[in-house]
């Protein structure tokens, strides 16, 4: 059976060959979506630390991933983003990475321990929220729409994809309960 | 979204009622004025911070209980109820505590995926 089952064993995971690809495809892209924003004074960069924030992230996908913590706050805003967001994209950057490395080929069985278990939960998450904001899923109401596509709605592959990271990650949770 | 939400939605110290010992006020349906004068006149501002759960579209009920579980040791029930808050109401408060302990809790909820803001309360 696909996708994930708890065993004896441990969580299973299982995946046919075109959702093994696919998945693979997908994570490809995290590095270069997920990069570090460019430390602009050299001495900066050098030792690699920022003494001044960086902007706040331009992709909406990007800045859903790393919520600002202080909305009504500008100044500890980006005091926030200086200290923490190379910290929180490499973090995410690395379980993308791991995750990537362990996809199962069609056919193979992969065993997850408690570590590499968040890690799909939270890249699988992840990538939900990336397509699901660039399915503009602001409220209730366009979510509910996204079962209801036209056969040539745009929209609909990457609805197919949010769909099945939907279904794979509804599935990790139940395991983990 | 009121006080007396916020209130009700997480673990709350009330130091001057019980001397520090957190409790848990599910079932408070109004803050007293007390409370607040407690609050006011304290001589340094030593209001709690707390980590708020903002509702959004793309986040799985079973995962956020699951996460809010996970995180922060909350009984099923008690993750199941700020899940609903944060469903039905918008958001929820799900952590209290010094500013630096509700940074490191919104940034452990970023890294799954929630939307988590912090404020004093």
């Amino acid at each position: 059976m696909n996708g994930f089952r708890r065993t004896r064993a441990g969580i299973e995971l299982r995946l046919p060959r075109l959702e093994s690809s696919l998945l693979t495809e997908l994570l490809g892209q995290v590095d270069a979506l997920l990069e570090a924003p460019p430390v602009d004074d050299p001495l900066e960069a050098l030792v690699g630390l920022r003494d001044t924030a960086p902007p706040p992230p331009e992709d909406p996908a990007v800045a859903r991933l790393l919520p600002d913590p202080y909305p009504d706050d500008p100044l500890a805003s980006g005091d926030f983003r200086r200290r923490r967001t190379d910290e929180a994209l490499a973090r995410k950057r690395d379980a993308a990475r791991r995750v990537l490395a362990a996809v199962p080929a069609p056919g193979a069985v992969l065993v997850l321990d408690e570590d590499a278990a968040q890690d799909w939960l939270t890249v699988l998450n992840d990538l939900r929220l990336v397509l699901g904001t660039r399915l503009g899923l602001t409220d209730d109401e366009s979510t509910a729409e996204l079962e209801n596509l036209t056969p040539e709605d745009p929209r609909r592959p990457i609805a197919a994809v949010y769909a099945f990271l939907t279904e794979l990650l509804d599935e990790l949770t139940r395991a983990l309960l | 979204m009121s006080v007396v939400t916020v209130r009700d939605a997480g673990p709350v110290p009330v130091k001057s009622r019980s001397g520090g010992v957190t409790i848990d006020v599910v079932s408070v349906t109004a803050v007293s004025p007390i409370d607040v004068e407690d609050v006011e006149d304290s001589p340094e501002d030593d209001r709690l911070w707390v980590t708020i759960v903002w509702n959004d579209p793309i986040n799985l009920m079973s995962y956020v209980t699951y996460v809010f579980r996970k995180l922060f040791g909350y009984s099923e029930r008690k993750a199941t109820k700020l899940m609903l808050d944060v469903h039905h109401k918008g958001r929820a408060t799900v952590a209290s505590g010094t500013r630096e302990e509700m940074e490191a809790a919104a940034e452990r909820l970023h890294t799954y995926g929630l939307w988590a803001t912090i404020a004093q309360d």
